[in-house]
């Protein structure tokens, strides 16, 4: 590929990205349950759980107290960096792909890769304004301490590697998504097990240890554990599998779903399925 | 002109239903070709396979100079294709649809221009969930032509539309064959392909039975032209065939009437007068002279083929 043609491929990826960022804007539907979702757990569990966590020194303990929502935060946001792209994806690509969207679009010479390119974008873009929302919230509302330098670059490259993870599977789920009506239910049921599983509501260490190398499968587990090293105190590692942050696996794992599974499911991508 | 496509011993078989059976086929550039058929005959198949949808079992095929299973992406860049279901833009407008499908080709029209084309000027920033169907099907056209296409494939275009929409959407399709494209209908009304076809392909159970233009294909299915008439009570058969023995082909209905189908109505009509004159008969009763027209001789053409339709579809 010539430079021109991968200007030209990245500049219609980013054109395509912002007819999708309108049409979903435009779904009052999509965008309640896909971005204002996590917006309103974070809200509900932060307002009803004010307790605190931590032993204090005055108790004989060595772990810093912090808020619940301190804890609460790193994995919701864990849940809108992976479950944005996954359930938009899942979504929007199933219902396109049986109501005749993609079919026609594969007749035009917009290249494949910027298809691809375009959804990772959407979804970066509505992951990035979620986030923003939860940060503007948790510290005005929740008393959520934001993290230090080191914290906010690993919060980066989490929401890099992550949002295109998803998008993977997002991907990926749609082949076996038997019609459009079928969509939301076939995507919801993984993503509310992976919450469960993943160490977003409980922590990881009290799922039995066969769950746990379930979770540890997927994206949302590493995801979870990596933010929580970017909101909690470094003490609160011990409480960890491994007793780490353990976010080198945690790269390598999202890495290997991005450069596998998106060569795969892009491969085997069915384009038209309205007949 | 170079052909604007070429196929040869083309073949697609879906399980136990050839659905193109072996079929060869040369498309003139600028001609507006109608491909005719009833449903599940096969054109679906075959034009998705010159679309680049569909692998082909067999043959050649070259869409302006490219094979559309192997050089799709180059050919995508030339050709427009109406599907024959819409696409459902709910959320965007005809205008922002067409913003970004310009985008996509080398030498693209104005939106403006393309908006105009199709009649949706007026209509051009309305949600997509607020057009009409013809409206809808209208922005389709203008969405596949937007990027000046050499060749544009409309599969039914009409489908589903009252008289008054299919009027508009032959205006439309006129307005775009104008312009020097190519154009492949696919239709499975002949009133539509006589109105904006030169030539015309008829398909049926996967293979062309049928290539020429609509004078040629009247000549081809040209059919006997029926005298009939209610004989008079206390009638009897045999006299008449008596008297005129060539009338061999003399049909009898359950109610009595008789008809004869004849290549020369006027000179049997003509006999017929003469002979019942003899019996001083003034009015035959219900003398009718009828030919049924194209319309009818193609249903009774394409009546009986099996459907594909689901073979198509798996």
């Amino acid at each position: 590929m010539s430079a021109a043609d991968t200007l030209r491929t990245i500049r219609l990826g980013f054109f395509y990205m912002v007819l999708n960022l309108k049409t979903i804007y435009r779904q009052p539907a999509a965008l309640f349950f896909v971005v204002a979702f996590p917006i309103m757990f974070l809200v509900i569990f932060s307002s009803l759980l004010t307790f605190e966590i931590g032993i204090p020194e005055e108790a004989g303990g060595n772990v810093p107290v912090v808020k619940f929502s301190q804890y609460f935060v790193a994995g919701i946001m864990g849940v809108a960096i992976f479950g944005t792209s996954f359930n938009l994806l899942g979504t929007s690509l199933a219902i396109q792909q049986f109501d005749g969207t993609l079919k026609q679009l594969a007749a035009t010479p917009l290249p494949k890769a910027s298809f691809f390119i375009g959804l990772v974008g959407t979804a970066l873009t509505y992951t990035f304004l979620q986030l923003v929302i939860m940060l503007i919230l948790g510290v005005a509302a929740y008393g959520i301490e934001l993290p230090d330098a080191n914290g906010w670059l690993t919060l980066i490259w989490i929401v890099l590697l992550g949002v295109p993870a998803g998008c993977v599977l997002g991907i990926a789920i749609t082949k076996v998504i038997p019609s459009a009506n079928a969509a939301p239910a076939v995507i919801q049921a993984p993503f509310i097990i992976l919450q469960f599983i993943s160490g977003v509501f409980f922590t990881l260490a009290s799922l039995p240890s066969w769950l746990q190398w379930v979770a540890g499968v997927f994206p949302l587990r590493w995801i979870a554990q990596g933010l929580r090293s970017v909101f909690l105190p470094d003490a609160y590692r011990y409480a960890e599998p491994g007793m780490s942050w353990q976010l080198e696996l945690a790269a390598i794992v999202l890495v290997v779903w991005i450069v596998a599974g998106l060569g795969l499911s892009v491969l085997t991508f069915k384009w038209d399925r309205s007949g | 002109m170079p052909a604007a496509i070429s196929i040869r011993g083309v073949s697609k078989r879906y399980g136990p239903v050839l659905a193109v059976n072996d079929i060869d086929l040369e498309i003139e550039s600028g001609q507006v070709y109608a491909l005719l058929g009833p449903n599940g005959a096969g054109k679906t198949t075959l034009i998705e396979i010159l679309e680049g949808y569909r692998q082909r079992d067999a043959g050649e095929v070259s869409v302006l100079g490219y094979d559309p299973q192997r050089q799709r992406g180059e050919l995508n860049r030339k050709v427009g294709i109406v599907l024959q279901r819409s696409t459902p833009m709910e959320g965007l407008t005809p205008r922002e649809m067409l913003n970004f499908s310009a985008r996509l080709y080398d030498h693209p029209m104005n939106t403006d221009e393309a908006l105009e084309l199709v009649g949706l000027t007026e209509h051009a920033d309305r949600r997509g969930s607020q057009l009409s169907g013809g409206q809808k099907r209208r922005l389709d056209l203008a969405t596949s032509v937007i990027g000046n296409p050499d060749l544009i494939f409309l599969d039914e275009p009409t489908t589903g539309f009252d008289a008054t929409a299919r009027r508009q959407a032959w205006e439309v399709v006129r307005g775009l064959t104008e312009r020097g494209a190519t154009v492949i209908l696919t239709t499975h009304y002949l009133d539509e392909a006589e109105h904006l076809s030169q030539r015309i392909g008829l398909i049926k159970d996967g293979r062309i039975i049928f290539e020429g233009d609509i004078a040629g294909l009247r000549r081809e299915m040209e059919t006997d032209t029926r005298i009939s008439w209610q004989p008079p009570v206390g009638f009897e058969l045999p006299d008449l065939s008596d008297l005129l023995p060539e009338w061999s082909d003399l049909e009898q209905g359950p109610d009595g009437r008789l008809a004869l189908p004849t290549q020369t109505p006027t000179v049997h009509l003509a006999r017929l007068i003469d002979w019942s004159r003899d019996r001083g008969l003034e009015e035959i009763p219900e003398l009718q002279v009828e030919r049924p027209d194209l319309e009818e001789m193609y249903l009774e053409l394409v009546d009986d083929s099996q459907s594909l339709e689901q073979a198509e579809d798996s």
